[in-house]
């Protein structure tokens, strides 16, 4: 019963739901690099906010939304926590100095430049999940094939990506079939009833049948593409990508301006770099 | 006048992995504007013939081709797929594979996505082609919404685009209930009579293509044309059942009533012959057949029963307030369109799900006791497809699993297996590997790995789905024998009605969750109410009655006894 992905299928009603694939596309990967690209907090602060306020303009589910964010948060503190164990004066080779504010051993010690690090780094990829959330949430499969067409990814690859989508709720019914009847036939999958080994084994019987039937249906889907002519010429249109709307054209100059920035970073970062990679406010 | 589309000259084709001819010598013109069906039971190379017509050979399916093939003046060995995709637009058989976009705007644009047509045009033209095939107001629909029957319609609409010529479907009824087939031959004939294209139909299904006029029907049989002829002379002759395909009921029962067809008797299409040529024949043959109205409640144990049982998926109410019981040796067809609950009852009878009022007993103990385990034991369930149930790679290893996973006894294992063996006819094979087995032969195991466990009662979903005559034949007097002599009880779920009225003494029908009949095969199948509501199709047989001045239930009552005492004679 289950036939919804985390994924939309159908476009919403919101400014970025109704932009097309193409600058969907390319304003989130433009983002994501320049993130890569950059631990300047004068940076990633606005970057932060920006994806927590694209994200909440969505409206999303607040459901659907929770589980993973509260994950991600946490992974990243326990990720946090593990590099301040294995080195606390990390700080020191990111800013250039070490200012203790409390020791509480020879070794671990508690330095401004370390928190700030970790403030800076937290932020970082917070702000990478929001946009990347944005982004999923804004999209959908048939967008995303347009929209990496339009950077120039060939079109067979991009089909991939949609096809993929459209059968995977097909092949969960089907796995779901076989694992029903395997049940009746006496498989027990209760994991109160059955050791994991046993269950991991029973599972991987489940499989056989799940690729034989998936590779029926693999020989189906082909089929029917290429009587539909795909692969005929050598590039494509999209029935889903729409005409460029106002939203696009208010979009387009925005992340030209990033695509800027982010070269401009990248020439200073090789040509000009600075002594330390990681902007302190007290040390400049 | 009549200009060729289609020209075989003496065309052989042989698949690469192959050593024997599946066409061998084919000899056929089609001509533009004609309404052709290709009949032939599987296996025969009709599908063969259907690819090298849209090209699938040899662009997909290498082999060596002989003699020449032309398909609207292009000689397709020197042609490419996608030149012909311009001139014949193909329906595949499974409407689900073939649903390439992720809504019915996206898929019926595919191919003009590929020509790369530009967005603006495409919307016209995507909007006229829903509209031709009644899909309109559906672009935004994505396709785990839409039944098989209007899947079927987008992936007819989608192939509409750039005037092809011939529109070539391959076995289009093979996934249909029995009144989206009949929808699906109307828009067929409709789209045939609206923009005058040339029509091949390949079915094994004749009565359900006839329901709309066809000009010609070719025969083929082991790789040769057996047979090209206009309908009434078809089944006029007596070459359908030495084929393997099945004859339309209507004319099976008047072959019995002993009806000779003259050259004047127009066969094809029942809404038009004049009965009166062998009405008397029929009435005459049916007061010496006239059953007595049977009333009697069938004797036997009770093994099952479902007291006002109701169960919901979250919002969606599957089955509201079902009551029925299951004696020992019924035989019993559970129909109804897809979606209308027969899925979910059978879940429900194997315990993988539970109802949430109501009670299902089995010999007086409540199911919910068992486990979904322990109930394999007393009702197996047998699923449609047998890929999605085979899991070793011998036939023994497949029957033995059932009865490993439930821990019986190695002796008791060794003895099972070996009776299941004899008792299904497989025991000849017992060491093959499963690869190598026909998909009816497949069917088989399945049912013997479920019997291993020595249910009471089995569940077979769609035993004959995607299978000819022959082989369905083969299944279900291989089921019949299994319930004649070892008395096991079987339900089977099916939107056959041929099934229900040859193999089943009762049935159970469905509707949107609800029990709509629970009687005689021949009552409820004469009861219209019932036909129309369950979304199944009235059988030629009522017509036949109709017309004839003869009650229908009667009638069908006395045709399935004689039928039945043929089979068993012969």
């Amino acid at each position: 019963m289950d036939k919804r992905l985390f994924i939309n299928t159908k476009p919403g009603n919101t400014f970025l739901d109704k932009l097309t694939g193409k600058t969907k596309v390319r304003t989130f990967l433009i983002l994501i690099f320049l993130l890569i690209a950059t631990w300047d907090f004068r940076l990633i602060l606005p970057l932060f906010f920006l994806g927590l306020f694209a994200l909440l303009s969505l409206h999303p589910d607040p459901k659907k939304m929770w589980g993973v964010t509260i994950f991600i948060i946490l992974m990243n503190l326990f990720n946090l926590l593990l590099l301040w164990l294995v080195s606390p004066d990390y700080g020191r080779n990111l800013c250039g100095e070490s200012t203790v504010l409390f020791r509480l051993s020879e070794f671990y010690i508690v330095t401004a430049e370390t928190l700030w690090y970790f403030l800076v780094r937290f932020t970082k990829f917070v702000a990478t999940f929001l946009i990347s959330m944005t982004f999923i949430q804004s999209i959908t499969p048939s967008e995303m094939s347009a929209g990496l067409h339009s950077i120039k990814i060939p079109y067979k690859i991009c089909t991939i990506v949609s096809i993929a989508f459209r059968y995977i709720p097909d092949i969960t019914r089907d796995f779901n079939n076989i694992k029903i009847s395997m049940q009746a036939r006496g498989m027990e999958l209760d994991p109160k009833k059955t050791k994991l080994g046993e269950r991991l084994k029973q599972n991987v019987l489940i499989l056989a049948p799940l690729v034989i039937t998936s590779f029926d249906r693999v020989g189906n889907i082909s089929n029917a593409m290429d009587l539909r002519g795909f692969g005929k010429k050598k590039d494509r249109t999209y029935y889903s990508e729409h005409e460029d709307t106002k939203g696009d054209k208010i979009m387009l100059p925005v992340y030209l301006a990033f695509l800027a920035l982010f070269l401009v970073i990248v020439f200073m970062n090789i040509f000009h770099p600075s002594a330390y990679e990681v902007w302190c406010p007290w040390i400049g | 006048m009549a200009a060729p589309v289609i020209e075989f000259q003496d065309f052989s084709f042989r698949y690469k992995s192959q050593n024997e001819d599946t066409l061998k010598h084919i000899n056929l013109v089609i001509n533009k504007g004609e309404k052709v069906l290709i009949l032939g039971p599987s296996g025969s190379g009709k599908s063969t013939l259907a690819n090298c017509i849209n090209g699938l050979i040899p662009f997909s399916y290498p082999g060596e081709i002989t003699g020449s093939c032309k398909v609207a003046g292009i000689e397709t060995q020197e042609a490419n797929l996608f030149t012909l995709s311009n001139h014949v637009g193909t329906v595949q058989q499974d409407s689900d594979a073939q649903f390439i976009g992720l809504s019915v705007g996206e898929d019926i644009a595919f191919s003009l996505e590929n020509d790369c047509v530009p967005r603006s045009e495409m919307l016209g033209k995507v909007e006229e082609a829903a509209h031709t095939v009644d899909m309109d107001g559906f672009l935004e629909e994505l396709p785990y919404d839409l039944s098989g029957g209007q899947k079927q319609k987008v992936a007819l609409g989608g192939v509409l685009h750039n005037d092809v010529e011939i529109l070539l479907f391959d076995e289009p009824l093979a996934a249909l209930d029995p009144a989206m087939g009949m929808t699906a031959v109307d828009l067929i004939d409709r789209i045939y009579r609206e923009k005058n294209k040339t029509v091949l139909i390949i079915e094994h299904r004749l009565e359900d293509v006839l329901y709309r006029h066809v000009d010609r029907i070719i025969l083929i049989n082991d790789g040769q044309i057996a047979l090209d002829t206009n309908p009434d002379d078809l089944l006029r002759s007596n070459v359908l059942k030495d084929m393997g395909i099945r004859e339309p009921l209507y004319i099976s029962a008047l072959k019995n009533a002993g009806c000779v067809f003259g050259p004047e008797y127009r066969l094809a299409d029942l809404d038009e012959p004049d009965i009166s040529l062998y009405r008397e024949n029929l009435v005459r043959h049916f007061e010496e057949q006239k059953p007595s109205l049977k009333n009697e409640v069938p004797s036997g144990e009770e093994l099952l029963n479902v007291d006002h049982v109701t169960f919901s998926y979250g919002d969606f109410t599957a089955l509201k307030n079902i009551s029925f019981r299951v004696k020992k040796g019924e035989r019993i067809s559970v129909i109804g369109k897809n979606g209308a609950g027969k899925s979910t009852m059978a879940k429900l009878l194997c315990g993988i799900i539970r109802p949430d009022e109501g009670t299902v007993t089995f010999r007086g103990v409540n199911c919910v006791q068992y486990s979904i385990r322990e109930l394999g034991q007393k009702i197996g369930y047998v699923m449609q497809n047998p890929n999605q149930m085979l899991v070793k790679d011998m036939i023994r290893d497949e029957i033995q699993l059932a009865m490993k996973l439930n821990k019986f006894p190695e002796e008791t294992i060794e003895k099972n297996a070996e009776e299941v063996l004899k008792m299904t006819d497989l025991y000849p094979m017992r060491n093959w590997p499963i690869s190598v087995l026909s998909y009816g032969q497949r069917k088989r195991v399945t049912i013997a790995s479920i019997l291993s466990l020595r249910p009471e009662i089995v569940i077979v979903d769609e035993p004959t789905a995607g299978q000819d005559y022959k082989h369905y034949t083969e299944i279900m007097n291989f089921l019949e024998k299994l319930n004649r002599e070892y008395g096991i009880t079987i339900l089977f779920i099916t939107h056959d009605m041929h099934l229900a009225i040859e193999y089943t003494d009762r049935s159970i029908v469905f509707s949107d969750g609800e029990l709509l009949a629970d009687d005689y095969v021949f009552r409820v199948l004469s009861d219209k109410k019932v036909i129309e509501k369950a979304n199944l199709k009235n059988t030629s047989l009522v017509l036949l009655a109709e017309k004839a001045g003869i009650d229908p239930e009667l009638f069908i009552h006395a045709f399935i006894d004689e039928e039945r005492r043929n089979r068993a004679h012969g």
